[in-house]
């Protein structure tokens, strides 16, 4: 009786056993199907970050094209993988034009990560579009920038922000002379690469101020090799903004390069012809200032000037905007004259400033004649 | 002999006329832009402390020719300008200026003076 109590004891087990196990391989089974339908909105192709860069480089290969499928506003302005186009996904049908013409050239795809599915419906459709070479960069944007030594990109809106909001140090990495003192973004600081290792003193001493590098757009490498040796010394929030400062002019103006005055041969003159070229070009760079009667102003002048009569100039200079050069005209260069003296007097930290060493003849239609002095 | 002696002589005359015409039309070689705001600053500062009544200078480079300027200057004759404290304070360079300014705008100059 007792072998019987025993026999069905150990049977009990043995189906609970195979119960258990038998439910537990089904419950297996069951996921793993799950997980391959949840699969299948993948593209088939999928690279990881390795391939990314090992495809990538600046300026990019013409055969290779890496596309950020995430929205523009929200994501792609504020960062990207550095030479990456933006073709959101909801805008490919209008963006057709972006791709290559080459349909066998390399197209490379990512978005927010291996949740996203951005990218791969773009891949789907560049494919259907013919595209021969088309990659998903799945784990996309998140993994690319936590991987030790990348870094990510910006684009000029986002730059503008940065320098409003003052926390950022925005380092132009072109050359000193032949560029920076040209034209750059404003607030930047000029750290030319080819002198980096002597002028890495200007960096700012907290590693985790963010940086971003420029220059002289996408073709340009001296940012991309500044940000990596910036990374080397241990600084943790670089950037790059890879478009640099060509798309910088193209999207806040000329700023420095068309406002630069050239100083004339007598203290404090601008240079005639380069005063002219100004008044044609873009007159709205420089704050010019007519410090003649309002009487003589009435009958003719610039038209860009305002009128400031020399009289009453010095109660306002402390008033007078430093974002432009400051040039001071009137008939003879007498008054504009001692309008630039006053300056340099009572304001001397007001450096930019100028005045117009010549005869100029105004004409009541707004025409006028510059005689130089001989 | 004497004719020899004769061209010399207009030669070196020449050459001195020549030589003094130069550095005549040069001026005083003073800032003479600088000169106008510095003679203006020398009035400001004076009307504030009651040295004269306005602050706007009474008299003008026209006044007098280059010159009578030059007299005024060379000798540093300051007392019909008035406010002899602040003449007195002013160091050589502006002083040069100022002349270069009076000069070079003199009633005989090349441009001379106007109210302005």
């Amino acid at each position: 009786m007792k072998i019987n109590k025993m026999k069905i004891l150990i049977l009990a087990m043995v189906a609970g056993l195979i119960m258990a196990t038998g439910c537990t391989a089904s419950q297996t089974a069951k996921t793993a199907e799950t997980a391959k339908v949840d699969t299948s909105w993948m593209f088939h192709d999928i690279v990881d970050a390795a391939f990314v860069k090992a495809n990538i480089a600046v300026p990019m290969p013409e055969n290779v094209i890496l596309i950020d499928a995430r929205p523009y506003k929200g994501k792609y302005v504020s960062g990207y993988i550095p030479g990456a186009v933006s073709i959101p996904f909801s805008q490919f049908d209008k963006n057709i034009n972006l791709l290559p013409t080459d349909k066998n050239a390399l197209l490379i795809y990512y978005c927010q990560g291996v949740k996203c599915k951005l990218s791969h419906k773009s891949a789907k459709k560049a494919e259907k579009l013919g595209y021969t070479n088309v990659k998903v960069y799945a784990k996309g944007y998140p993994e690319w920038i936590s991987l030790k030594g990348n870094y990510g990109a910006f684009e000029a809106e986002h730059v503008a922000k940065l320098i409003a909001d003052n926390n950022t140090v925005i380092v132009d990495a072109r050359p000193l002379k032949t560029k920076f003192v040209k034209g750059h973004i404003p607030t930047a600081v000029s750290i030319p690469f080819s002198q980096f290792d002597t002028l890495k003193g200007k960096l700012p001493r907290d590693i985790n101020t963010p940086i971003v590098f420029y220059c002289g757009g996408l073709k340009c490498r001296l940012s991309h090799k500044s940000a990596v040796k910036a990374i080397e010394m241990g600084y943790t929030n670089v950037k790059v903004f890879d478009k640099g400062y060509p798309e910088w002019k193209k999207m806040y103006g000329a700023s420095k390069e068309a406002m630069q005055v050239t100083a004339g041969t007598v203290e404090g003159s601008i240079d005639i012809k380069r005063f002219k070229d100004i008044l044609e070009k873009d007159p709205e760079s420089i704050l010019l200032i007519d410090v003649r009667d309002k009487d003589e102003f009435a009958k003719g002048s610039f038209k860009t000037a305002v009128n400031i009569p020399v009289e009453d100039l010095e109660p306002k200079i402390k008033d007078l905007s430093d974002k432009k050069p400051v040039v001071f005209v009137c008939s003879t260069g007498a008054r504009s004259g001692e309008a630039f003296y006053m300056v340099k007097d009572v304001r001397e930290s007001l450096k930019d400033v100028y005045y117009v060493e010549a005869e100029i003849d105004f004409k009541s239609d707004g025409t006028f004649v510059i005689k130089e002095p001989k | 002999m004497f004719k020899k002696y004769m061209s010399t002589s207009m030669v070196i005359l020449f050459l001195l006329v020549s030589f003094s015409m130069a550095f005549a039309s040069e001026g005083p070689g003073g800032n003479d832009r600088k000169g106008k705001y510095t003679y203006r600053k020398v009035y400001k500062a004076c009307a504030k402390t009651g040295g004269v009544e306005s602050a706007t200078p009474k008299i003008s480079p026209a006044d007098k020719t280059m010159g009578q300027w030059q007299e005024i200057f060379e000798n540093k004759n300051f007392d019909e300008f008035g406010c002899m404290d602040n003449w007195s304070v002013l160091p050589d360079k502006d002083i040069l200026d100022i002349y270069s300014y009076f000069y070079n705008h003199a009633s005989d100059s090349p441009s001379p003076a106007t109210c302005k």
